[in-house]
């Protein structure tokens, strides 16, 4: 499942940069993240994926990875877990890209997410739109907090 | 493999919804067991307590009371395809009873069970919805009406409390012009679309109802198809029905899955909403 999406934060592309680094801020913004540790500073850090659809709920235990980085302008992560209980894995890679337009930030991120295991009984539909809606809610999130603070 | 849990058997409602409420999402009410128990065996659930409500007495009958049909939440599929009183007052029902899932799941599973699970792919949250049909959730304290069209949240959730209990699903008893049917399609094991028209048949068609199912996360009426039907004669319904089939396709809120593409189902309810008509007005 392949998401896309884009958003204008109006405050500098600097500003963004560094709260994509500041994790405990950063992790505020991923709806249902917790326990975000950071393992090596710019590279590795680990976070808890909490998610759910009625009565069924998946618990990630997740490792970053970042694999590029190009100041200012690009990232590219990969993220993956296991929730051992349901039997059930996920992997999602991220590319996220700022470019800086008359003082504003756009942020745009293409995520290819993949899950496998029986929580994908839940049906492809199902869990594309449950990660659509993640994603929304982390762009806004990010917005908000950002503008908020500017 | 089920995990070990503890089985609670309240022997009332009000029992049922104290024992809910005290243990919340540790606690699952139990019924048919139909869908319930094949997610816990395959781990995607887990409960420390099952309510088990297949003890409580009068939520299993069908009967007709105040211009309403009332059929109680623990009546099986079974029981409710072979009720003569819906065969005779909503056949519409019967029909979809007849063929739900297989005659195993329709022997054990119960009407209010699958409201109460919103699995996206069943069937009678669709018809009740374009009937009319009224939600009872009880708790300890009291009871409340929920309009079916309220009653669906979204996939596996319904706007019921942790507390409360589905006891009776309400249905206004039909007028002698009063038409409706209910019609899927799929070729899985599930239907991938399901569509339910209603209305009365007086000097045209008047309190159109069109509800759509399966398609998305979960049923929902399809307003802007329905106010196209309103208040036309039967000729003009059937020349408008290609352009209300494609509008409430589009408002299905279809979504692409292994039972299809969103703009393959979308154009199967417009085929499916043309069929119900046809079938709904004899």
């Amino acid at each position: 499942m392949q998401f896309e999406k884009e958003v204008e934060i109006l405050v500098p592309r600097e500003k963004v940069w560094n709260f994509i680094w500041d994790v405990d801020r950063f992790i505020a913004c991923v709806p249902g993240c917790k326990e975000a540790k950071t393992i090596e500073e710019g590279k590795k850090y680990s976070a808890t994926l909490v998610e759910k659809v009625g009565p069924f709920k998946v618990e990630f235990p997740t490792n970053i990875e970042v694999l590029e980085r190009q100041e200012l302008a690009h990232i590219k992560a990969q993220a993956s877990g296991a929730d051992n209980k349901i039997g059930s894995r996920m992997k999602i890679d991220l590319d996220v890209k700022l470019r800086e337009q008359d003082n504003k930030t756009i942020l745009g991120f293409v995520a290819t997410v993949d899950v496998l295991g029986k929580l994908a009984a839940l049906g492809h539909g199902i869990i594309k739109r449950k990660a659509d809606q993640v994603l929304d809610e982390f762009a806004l999130a990010v917005k908000k907090r950002l503008e908020g603070d500017a | 493999m089920l995990r070990r849990f503890r089985l609670e058997e309240p022997e009332t409602v009000a029992e049922a919804s104290e024992i809910l409420g005290r243990f919340g999402e540790s606690a699952k009410i139990y019924a048919g067991g139909t869908e319930l128990l094949l997610a816990m065996k395959e781990g995607l659930v887990q409960y420390e307590r099952l309510v088990n409500l297949k003890k409580l007495k009068g939520l299993n009958e069908v009967a007709q009371e105040g211009g309403e049909i009332r059929i109680g939440a623990l009546c099986t599929h079974h029981q409710l395809e072979g009720s003569v009183l819906l065969q005779k007052q909503l056949p519409a029902l019967t029909k979809l009873e007849q063929n739900v899932a297989n005659v195993r799941v329709r022997q054990a599973g119960t009407l209010g069970g699958n409201l109460c699970f919103a699995e996206p792919h069943a069937d009678p949250g669709t018809l009740l919805m374009a009937l009319g049909a009224k939600m009872i959730a009880a708790k300890s304290t009291g009871q409340r009406e929920i309009a079916a069209a309220e009653f669906f949240v979204d996939a596996y959730e319904t706007s019921l409390q942790t507390d409360e209990v589905l006891t009776e699903i309400r249905v206004p008893t039909p007028s002698a012009k009063s038409r409706s049917a209910y019609l899927k399609f799929g070729y899985l094991e599930r239907p991938s679309v399901g569509l339910a028209l209603a209305f009365n048949l007086n000097g045209g068609l008047r309190d159109v109802r069109i509800a759509v199912g399966c398609a998305g996360p979960a049923p929902r009426r399809v307003e802007e198809a329905e106010s196209m039907l309103e208040g036309k004669s039967r000729e003009e319904a059937e020349r408008i029905l290609p352009q209300a089939g494609a509008a409430a396709g589009r408002a299905s809120q279809a979504i692409s899955d292994l039972h299809g593409a969103q703009d393959y189902k979308e154009h199967i309810v417009g085929v499916l909403l043309k069929r119900a008509f046809q079938s709904a007005i004899g």
